[in-house]
């Protein structure tokens, strides 16, 4: 099961990388927003964990486009970020994200996080 | 009592420098060795004789020793000419003062620089203590580690001696700068707990990487601690700036409070410039 680790960090893919393999989750990793709607026309994804402040395209559009696009409009996304004020929140999931997770979190957190948006029968 | 300590003077030196002392300081005379414990004093005096070989060198160590506090580093020599100091400065001498000058002019810039630093006002405390506590919050949720918050002081210089720092431009409600700073090793052992990986592992690519998150998320946690203060601000993609003695350019007329953590025996430094445009603090 594929799922996209969307972040401009190296080690916070790492980091997150390590997690998801652990539960079970092929991880393809996309540095900027661009890259993760690069790998979501390629399908297969069931899952995107998407940070919010990235270069090229940020988090917030990749939602936007991901809601407009039929063919991704029900794939879950995960938001990852340090952005962790409540109306930032608000704003994410009314663009459409399933979750948010602020940063920093601990494995269980983000395993937790990853159960509430994603549905019994799309796990590993 | 003010302490300082002299490194390296000859008993001629020693004898020039009383002349140049201040009033309630007491002259502590060690060799130089990689294990100077130099961190309780006031000031440090280091003695150069005609020979400059690996001053520059015994200065980088020095203000290593200092573990970011600002404890100010004087090379002294007793040479007539002129002798560039800019590359003493950079290695991290605060001043460069000569016997050959007047011993009342030496004695006004070594009493100028024993000013003793002051202490967080309350509305500093308050900004203050969010950016320590998520600090230490950060560290020990994505590297399960301890940091200990030593100390803060109040700087107004741009000179930074550490490796490697990450740095955030704030906006909005309070504009200014956040940068933490770290020497490469504690950055490369803070980087491999959070991948959970050994150290041999991290490349300089992740250490830029993962200082840059660092800041990222000091700024991101305390952002939210600040809401309807202020103090609140915006942030924006973080920067990475590599070397020893690198500079960071702060707002005009702003201090920096340079924060100060310890992590199993090494140090690194937040510093927080953060002035709130409506609001006289």
């Amino acid at each position: 099961m594929k799922l996209i680790v969307a972040d401009d960090s190296r080690l916070v893919r790492g980091i997150v990388d390590k997690i998801v393999t652990a539960l079970g989750f092929e991880a393809l990793h996309a540095a900027n927003g661009k890259e993760t709607l690069d790998i979501l026309e390629n399908g297969g994804i069931s899952l995107v964990l998407l940070d919010w402040n990235m270069p090229v395209l940020n988090g917030m559009d990749v939602i936007k486009k991901m809601r407009s696009d039929d063919r991704f409009k029900n794939i879950p996304v995960l938001m990852v970020s340090t952005e962790s004020e409540e109306d930032r929140i608000q704003q994410v999931l009314t663009a459409g994200a399933q979750g948010y997770l602020p940063k920093p979190f601990t494995p269980g957190q983000l395993t937790e996080a990853i159960g509430r948006v994603l549905p019994d029968n799309s796990r590993p | 009592m003010k302490k300082i300590l002299g490194i390296d003077f000859s008993p001629k030196a020693e004898i020039a420098l009383l002349k140049m002392m201040v009033k309630d300081a007491y002259i502590q005379y060690e060799k130089f060795h990689d294990d100077l414990d130099i961190r309780d004093n006031d000031m440090i005096i280091l003695w150069m004789e005609d020979r400059h070989e690996q001053i520059d060198q015994k200065i980088c160590k020095l203000r290593y020793a200092c573990k970011f506090q600002n404890i100010p580093i004087i090379l002294m020599h007793e040479q007539n000419r002129d002798i560039a100091s800019q590359p003493f400065i950079i290695a991290g001498a605060t001043e460069v003062l000569s016997f050959a000058d007047s011993a009342a002019a030496c004695r006004n810039i070594i009493n100028g620089y024993l000013i003793p630093g002051r202490e967080p006002l309350p509305e500093e405390k308050e900004y203050l203590d969010p950016f320590i506590r998520n600090t230490r919050h950060i560290l020990k949720t994505m590297a399960g580690i301890d940091a200990e918050f030593k100390k803060v002081y109040f700087s107004n210089t741009i000179r930074i001696f550490g490796d490697v720092s990450g740095i955030m431009g704030l906006s909005g409600i309070s504009e200014g700068t956040l940068a933490v700073t770290f020497y490469w090793d504690l950055a490369k052992t803070i980087i491999a707990k959070m991948m959970s990986t050994e150290e041999d592992l991290i490349d300089a690519e992740l250490i830029h990487d993962g200082v840059s998150e660092i800041i990222n998320m000091i700024s991101g946690t305390t952002k939210k601690d600040f809401v309807g203060k202020p103090y609140h601000f915006e942030i924006t993609l973080p920067s990475v700036i590599v070397g020893p003695g690198h500079q960071i350019g702060y707002f005009q007329n702003t201090t920096a409070a340079v924060l100060i953590f310890e992590v199993d025996g090494q140090s690194f430094a937040l510093h927080v410039c953060i002035k709130p445009k409506t609001a006289a603090v």
